[in-house]
């Protein structure tokens, strides 16, 4: 990790991407305080990442779980929602809603070593729920379910969005990503790469323009002109949808003696801009 | 920081499910269970006059003896039992317990809550503490009462070893938690702890060892040895002396061994807030 710097809005899916190696659990487990920074501090709702209150309004799913296989489906999320604080008589009424609401209702008294690596995956999930947490980590969330499950994730995660719970999910899956998330990052090589709303960096066919440096009052008219505008590595790309518009984009930039550093024409699907950004 | 009793029982009972899961646990309990049938069902000890007693074993008389020789014997012979075969046993059968909860996958789920790293291992220390002293209190209980009502001698100096070697395997658990935090082996676990087990009976002949010794550098080691390990068989020898109504000399065994208990387990809870995961 290399000075990363993100904030996440309330209430909102949030996508953290990037290639292997690129740091992205080693930057959620900084969140959860499993790694320590060697500099630099994590924030969780204002609170210090290290006090373990700070974690209390978080649910965890992460990836590579290992979950022992002596507990019962029902039994590990008791487990896990008495470790998050929540007695005894509130677990006993919770863990069958949250059974039912993974669709494992019915395996609630099997050992998870008979699970399958999607069941655990929803498993996982109803312990990340348990105990209504404001904000979600979820990191690979649909890696080894199959279509319905995925579906049945995607259910689950858009229910609780519509409750105004935060949700960062940190994926390989682009397609995924681009269904769940509002907003994503791009990490790579422990910084990050590229950052901003989902619409925006997907904003279809057109003419890309890359700007080295433009004062604030030139990026805010080439803004109003353009679909779309994200930072990265130091530039600006401004997408247009047409030849017109990036043709008047690139006079007013000449006008200003400001540089340009790139134009192309683009199609944008998040593979594309993920592609890209790794690529440079 | 709130302190969450519902993660202390959580922490405790997942420490008897996962030892329950493991079979070399019932086999600890397994085997308490046919040392209490054997004096259930095989010893039998006929008093006569009140003091002498006929032993029998499967059926055959061994002969007559004084009937608190043969208690106190074979309490003590229990009590060696557990401070050999069946700490061994209790090491060996807990050494796998600490590099299990600290596996990828599993430890950086348990960080994720709101419970302090010191606040898990120690809900597992103590957790692996109860499970062991459960078959402790299972086979000295047991034995203790069978005795009792066969004889109608009620020595309450025997349940002294239940709190002895309940306390001795605190100690050597503080060491298997210490190497499992630093290198996450049950092997080596079990190895250092099984080791100073062993080192004890030698470090105890410290009085003939300092007069053989030549020279005073070498006898200084010798006693810097014998005063910070723990003293598993000068434990169980004032255990024995405790059983058999002997005298012992002073307390320090115990002192020294809780401060070397002490001083490991906290070493093994600060290695562990600091480690990455």
């Amino acid at each position: 990790m290399d000075g990363i710097s993100l904030r996440v809005a309330r209430g909102t899916i949030f996508g953290l991407l990037g290639p292997n190696g690129a740091g992205k659990t080693t930057f959620v487990k900084m969140l959860l305080s499993s790694v320590r920074p060697t500099a630099g501090s994590a924030l969780i709702f204002g609170r210090d990442a290290r006090d373990p209150e700070a974690r209390r309004p978080i649910g965890y799913l992460p990836e590579n779980h290992r979950f022992p296989t002596y507990f019962t489906g029902a039994g590990m999320l008791d487990f896990y929602a008495a470790l998050s604080g929540m007695e005894a008589a509130q677990r006993r009424k919770l863990i069958p809603e949250m059974l039912d609401l993974v669709g494992l209702d019915r395996w609630g008294s099997v050992r998870i070593g008979k699970y399958s690596k999607g069941m655990l995956q929803r498993l996982g999930l109803a312990q990340a729920l348990i105990h209504s947490p404001t904000m979600l980590i979820l990191d690979e969330p649909t890696d080894g379910v199959d279509p319905v499950g995925r579906r049945q994730i995607r259910d689950v995660l858009t229910r609780c969005e519509e409750q105004g719970v935060t949700i960062f999910i940190n994926s390989h899956l682009l397609a995924e990503v681009e269904t769940f998330c509002r907003e994503v990052a791009i990490v790579n090589k422990g910084k990050v790469a590229l950052s901003g709303k989902m619409h925006d960096l997907t904003a279809g066919k057109g003419y890309r323009l890359t700007v080295a440096e433009a004062p604030e009052a030139v990026v805010d008219d080439l803004r109003a002109k353009a679909t779309s505008m994200a930072m990265r590595n130091g530039f600006v790309d401004f997408q247009f949808a047409t030849r017109q518009s990036v043709n008047e984009a690139v006079d007013l930039l000449r006008a200003q003696h400001c540089e340009i550093e790139a134009l192309a024409p683009t199609t944008s699907t998040l593979e594309d801009v993920f592609v890209r950004t790794v690529a440079q | 920081m709130t302190y969450s009793p519902a993660a202390t029982v959580a922490l405790i009972r997942d420490t008897f499910r996962e030892a329950f899961a493991r079979k070399i646990f019932w086999g600890l309990f397994g085997l308490s269970t046919l040392m209490i049938l054997f004096f259930l069902f095989l010893l039998r000890i006929d008093l006569v006059e009140g003091g002498l007693a006929a032993v029998s074993l499967f059926g055959r008389t061994a002969g007559t003896t004084d009937v608190d020789r043969v208690v106190r014997g074979v309490y003590g012979g229990i009590a060696t039992f557990l401070y050999t075969w069946g700490m061994f046993l209790a090491v060996f059968a807990s050494a796998g317990l600490i590099p299990s909860v600290l596996e990828p996958g599993r430890i950086e789920l348990l960080l994720s809550k709101p419970v302090s790293r010191t606040h898990i291992l120690l809900g597992r220390y103590v957790g692996n503490v109860l499970v062991v002293s459960c078959n402790i209190v299972y086979l000295v209980l047991g034995v203790w009462i069978i005795l009792g009502v066969k004889t109608g001698i009620w020595s309450p100096m025997f349940l002294v070893s239940i709190a002895t070697t309940i306390f001795i395997f605190a100690v050597l658990l503080s060491v298997v938690i210490f190497v499992g935090v630093l290198f996450e082996s049950a092997a080596l676990s079990t190895m250092i702890a099984v080791g100073l087990m062993i080192m004890s009976p030698i470090l105890a002949q410290t009085s003939t060892m300092l007069r053989l010794l030549s020279s005073e550098w070498s006898r200084q080691v010798w006693r810097t040895l014998y005063y910070s390990l723990p003293k598993v068989y000068d434990l169980g020898k004032m255990t024995l002396d405790a059983i058999q109504s002997r005298t012992f000399n002073g307390y320090m065994p115990i002192w020294t061994s809780a401060v070397f208990g002490a001083v490991v387990l906290t070493g093994a809870l600060l290695i562990f807030a600091r480690r990455d995961f």
